[in-house]
């Protein structure tokens, strides 16, 4: 972790109680009047100030296309965090105290960013922020170059202190575009600069996969190709494309959830014990793991791959309508909404193991889970009437809702003879702990105040992941086939038991 | 209270740890039966053993509300030791299984478990014989001391021997001058056997936050090395009793311990009622030390109202100050210099209840250095 020098020699910080907050310094938000700001920043900005970890000397500056005036924002703010706080009801003083340093300046017109450097100016000699930013894009991806060079442009990111930008996904929708658009924000930022957002980085649980296998010694040895049989990442949504329609028909599930949160949450599952719990050694590992992935060339698509759409069904007991029913769909689209992955780690750890990777819309529920089946026992002492009741032993981690883990294991049913039947051991994260984790916003949003860059993916993750997916969705697009339905409200086609039934295994049932 | 326990409280009797044990397992499958009924499974979860310590019933009973309050954040095997010394020598222990209803949308309960010894009469060599076989295996135990510890006391020895972490709350010691004292020569005899904290020290965690975060910008960092004063004020109630300021100190023998501060004559009280002394700085100039009891509605008697640090540096009087905003649950936080504000914002200053207070010290294992140098240096305050 990287903790800045400043804060770190505050000899009143000792200690395990006081938090380490942020270096004084602002925060401009790109996209001040947009849903994300709204439902996401701001509530994530208003909880940190209520656990009182943000900086005495810290602003907010909102950007944005439409003119309006500083009081009109933070109007339009109070509603939105008073709706979509995870506390409630709003704290007015607090609130108050807080709105007092956020500003808005409109970026629409030529003289926008000479107002924003005006702004920012006068708040570092008001505050003594120092030329202290960062610089968060929550805009559509189109506008992220045009704002960095004009960030760039008006030197905004040269005020004297350190500058950061923090970046929303999708990062590019293919590897060119991301390499472009890295080399864009390069011409400003470099790469230590530069938080690339994968929000699902934040959650708690995702960290504590982390926690899990390298804060214990017991799991590591068993995390191996001899003793995992095989692992399956899910990612299940119940919901439809909903109101993001246009933006998701272009994207697909392919590069909305596996190019970016399954390839993390294997990379974290798969690689090896990092150094440190730094920015640096963490990506380092997970980026191993990412490089050693088997790629699924043009000619394997079929074979290890699996992509479907939802057609009209039910989600708890309401009818829904299919995919290309939805708002802002096409009636041909040809956009996957499931996708089922066979993976290969190629390395000495993985050799051989089958990571099975899914995820889709209007699955029968939310869940998302990694899930290592381990070998069965090699010599079965039990009869086999006795161990019909025995599934494989399985180490769960459940990463949403209901976080927590749990191993099954074979048990002996207090009967005369034996009979055997598998049981769970299960840990609630919930029950264990506070059950009000942060959100995965509060965490990220820290994180980039504090420059500490090891939740946040770095280019060349980006990268090879855009390497991984690129030639399947090639793959698919040769494909001149309509593509596989499977109704809403079930686990997703038919095919996709195939791509698994072939090698003798089934999905779980999360 | 009565001498008959009550069950609505604390449950069955059973006498004996195996009947005991039995009971808790009886109880466990009728829950799980219960629950099963309606499609839930019943986890039982703990992460700690605590026990509580109280020498009244009516101690006892709100410890227990408080567990279980706690009981979703920090399901516990709680064993609530009420030693009741008028009674006729003997034990009687009641147990009891409470499971809260489940949230409606996690389908899961989750099991805490309460089990009460009461102890009458000369219970003094015998307690902890009756404690240790309750404990659960390979899980911390806290010791959470309602009143004012007995330090002489062989079972307080017993139990403290069982502890990872000794909790206590100064604020309940009838005297606090001479128990803080024997708190902290239990600290140094700790070796890390166990870590001792303070709900005192609890509740002053946000005004160090906010002490702190004044000096995390790099100018006023600075400032530290020049402290000239500092004044606190502590809640008194309106008849006047004397209160002891154990928070105000507390937090003075922090800052003292952080920054290298000395003591240079004893406490002595002030004549408008409170204490002034100085202290020395590491380069010796002298540090002004005022603690001011002042009366505030809506503040529990000891607890801070307010603080202000004064910096001098080349002639430039810089203030740092903490005010509670009466009646609110929030503080003002600014810094002038030279009489002119330089800036002030409004920060969350909730009043944390016991419950808030225990549910944060269980969050923390091991012993607290920070605090125990803040103890040590409030100790050669006095």
């Amino acid at each position: 972790m990287v903790i800045p020098a400043t804060t770190l020699a505050n000899p009143l910080r000792a200690g395990p109680r006081l938090a380490r907050v942020p270096e004084p310094s602002i925060l401009v938000i790109f996209g001040g009047t947009g849903d994300l700001t709204s439902r996401k920043l701001l509530p994530a900005l208003y909880n940190l100030a209520l656990q009182r970890l943000l900086p005495p000397a810290f602003a907010v500056v909102g950007a944005g296309r439409t003119p309006m005036s500083d009081d009109q924002f933070r109007a339009e703010l109070r509603e939105a965090v008073a709706t979509f706080s995870r506390t409630k009801p709003l704290n007015e003083e607090v609130w108050a105290s807080f709105a007092e340093r956020v500003r808005y300046v409109s970026t629409g017109s030529p003289e926008g960013y000479v107002d924003l450097a005006r702004t920012l100016a006068a708040l570092d000699l008001e505050l003594g922020t120092q030329g202290n930013r960062v610089f968060y894009l929550a805009t559509p991806p189109k506008a992220y170059e045009p704002i960095v060079r004009d960030i760039g442009l008006h030197g905004l990111s040269r005020a004297g202190g350190w500058s950061r930008v923090v970046i929303e996904k999708p990062f590019g929708n293919d590897l060119r575009s991301a390499m472009h658009l890295s080399e864009k924000i390069h011409d400003v930022f470099s790469e230590h600069q530069i938080f690339r957002i994968d929000h699902y980085l934040g959650k708690e649980t995702v960290q504590n996969i982390l926690v899990l296998r390298f804060a214990n010694a017991i799991f590591e040895p068993l995390w191996t190709r001899q003793f995992v049989d095989h692992v399956q990442i899910t990612v299940a949504e119940s919901l439809g494309s909903e109101e993001r329609g246009e933006y998701y028909d272009a994207a697909g599930a392919m590069r909305d959830v596996v190019q970016n949160h399954l390839l993390q949450l294997l990379a974290l599952v798969a690689m090896e014990p990092p150094v440190a719990f730094d920015a640096g050694a963490v990506r380092d590992e997970k980026m191993k793991v990412l490089r050693a992935m088997r790629a699924i060339g043009q000619d394997e698509v079929a074979e290890r791959t699996v992509r479907g759409q939802y057609a009209g069904g039910f989600i708890e007991g309401t009818k829904v309508p299919g995919y290309r029913g939805e708002p802002g769909i096409g009636t041909l689209s040809q956009t996957e909404t499931y996708v089922a992955l066979k993976c290969y780690v190629d390395n000495w750890r993985w050799e051989g193991t089958p990571f099975y990777l899914r995820t889709g819309k209007r699955l029968p529920k939310r869940s998302t889970e990694i899930a290592l089946q381990f070998r069965s026992a090699p010599h079965q002492v039990f009869s086999r009437d006795a161990s019909a009741g025995l599934d494989p032993n399985t180490l769960v981690l459940r990463i949403q809702p209901d976080e927590g883990i749990s191993l099954k294991f074979g048990a002996k049913v207090p009967v005369q003879g034996v009979r055997i039947r598998s049981v769970n051991m299960d840990f609630v994260y919930g029950a264990s702990f506070m059950v009000d984790a942060p959100d995965a916003y509060e965490t990220l949003i820290l994180d980039a105040l504090r420059g500490d860059a090891t939740l946040f993916t770095r280019r060349d993750e980006v990268e090879q992941q855009w390497r991984f997916v690129d030639p399947i969705v090639e793959g698919w697009s040769a494909d001149q086939t309509d593509l596989p339905t499977y109704a809403a409200g079930t686990w997703g086609p038919t095919e996709a038991d195939l791509l698994i039934a072939r090698d003798g295994r089934a999905w779980r049932k999360p | 209270m009565s001498l008959v326990t009550d069950q609505s409280i604390w449950g069955a009797p059973a006498s004996g740890v195996a009947a005991l044990e039995r009971e808790l397992a009886r109880m466990r499958r009728v829950q799980s039966a219960q629950a099963a009924d309606q499609g839930h499974v019943v986890a039982r979860a703990a992460v700690l053993n605590l026990i509580v310590h109280a020498s009244r019933e009516v101690h006892a009973r709100r410890a227990a509300a408080t567990i279980r309050q706690l009981s979703q954040r920090h399901p516990s095997r709680a064993i609530i030791v009420h030693v009741d010394s008028e009674r006729p020598p003997g034990f009687e222990a009641a147990l009891a299984t409470h499971c809260l209803l489940p949230a409606a949308d996690a389908g899961r309960q989750i099991c805490y478990e309460q089990i009460l010894v009461r102890a009458r009469g000369d219970s003094d060599e015998r307690l902890a014989s009756a404690v240790i076989p309750m404990l659960l295996p390979d899980l911390p135990t806290f010791l959470w001391w309602t009143g004012t510890p007995p330090v002489d006391q062989r079972h307080f020895d017993d139990l403290l021997a069982l502890a990872d972490r000794f909790i206590v709350d100064s604020a309940d010691f009838a005297r606090p001058d001479v128990t803080l004292q024997q708190i902290a020569r239990i600290c140094e005899g700790g070796h890390g056997r166990y870590g001792v904290t303070d709900f005192n020290w609890t509740r002053i965690t946000p005004w160090r936050e906010l002490v702190a975060s004044f000096f995390d910008a790099p100018t006023w960092r600075a400032l530290l090395a020049d402290v000239t004063g500092i004044r606190v004020g502590f809640a008194v109630d309106a008849d006047g009793r004397d209160i002891h300021p154990s928070q105000a100190l507390l937090l003075i023998g922090w800052l003292a311990s952080r920054l290298g501060w000395r003591p240079t004559a004893a406490l002595a009280p002030s004549e408008a009622g409170g204490l002034l002394f100085s202290m020395r700085r590491a380069d010796a100039a002298e540090i002004q030390v005022r603690v001011r009891p002042r009366f505030e509605r809506g503040l529990a008697e000891g607890d801070l109202s307010g603080l202000r640090l004064q910096a001098e540096r080349a002639g430039v009087l810089t203030e740092f100050v903490v005010k509670r905003v009466p009646g609110m649950s929030h503080a003002l936080a600014s810094v002038s210099t030279d009489g002119t504000l330089v800036s002030s914002r409004t920060i969350p200053l909730p009043a944390p209840s016991v419950t808030d207070l225990l549910g944060e010290e269980l969050t923390i294992a091991g012993s607290d250095r920070i605090y125990e140098d803040a103890l040590a240096a409030l100790v050669r305050l006095a």
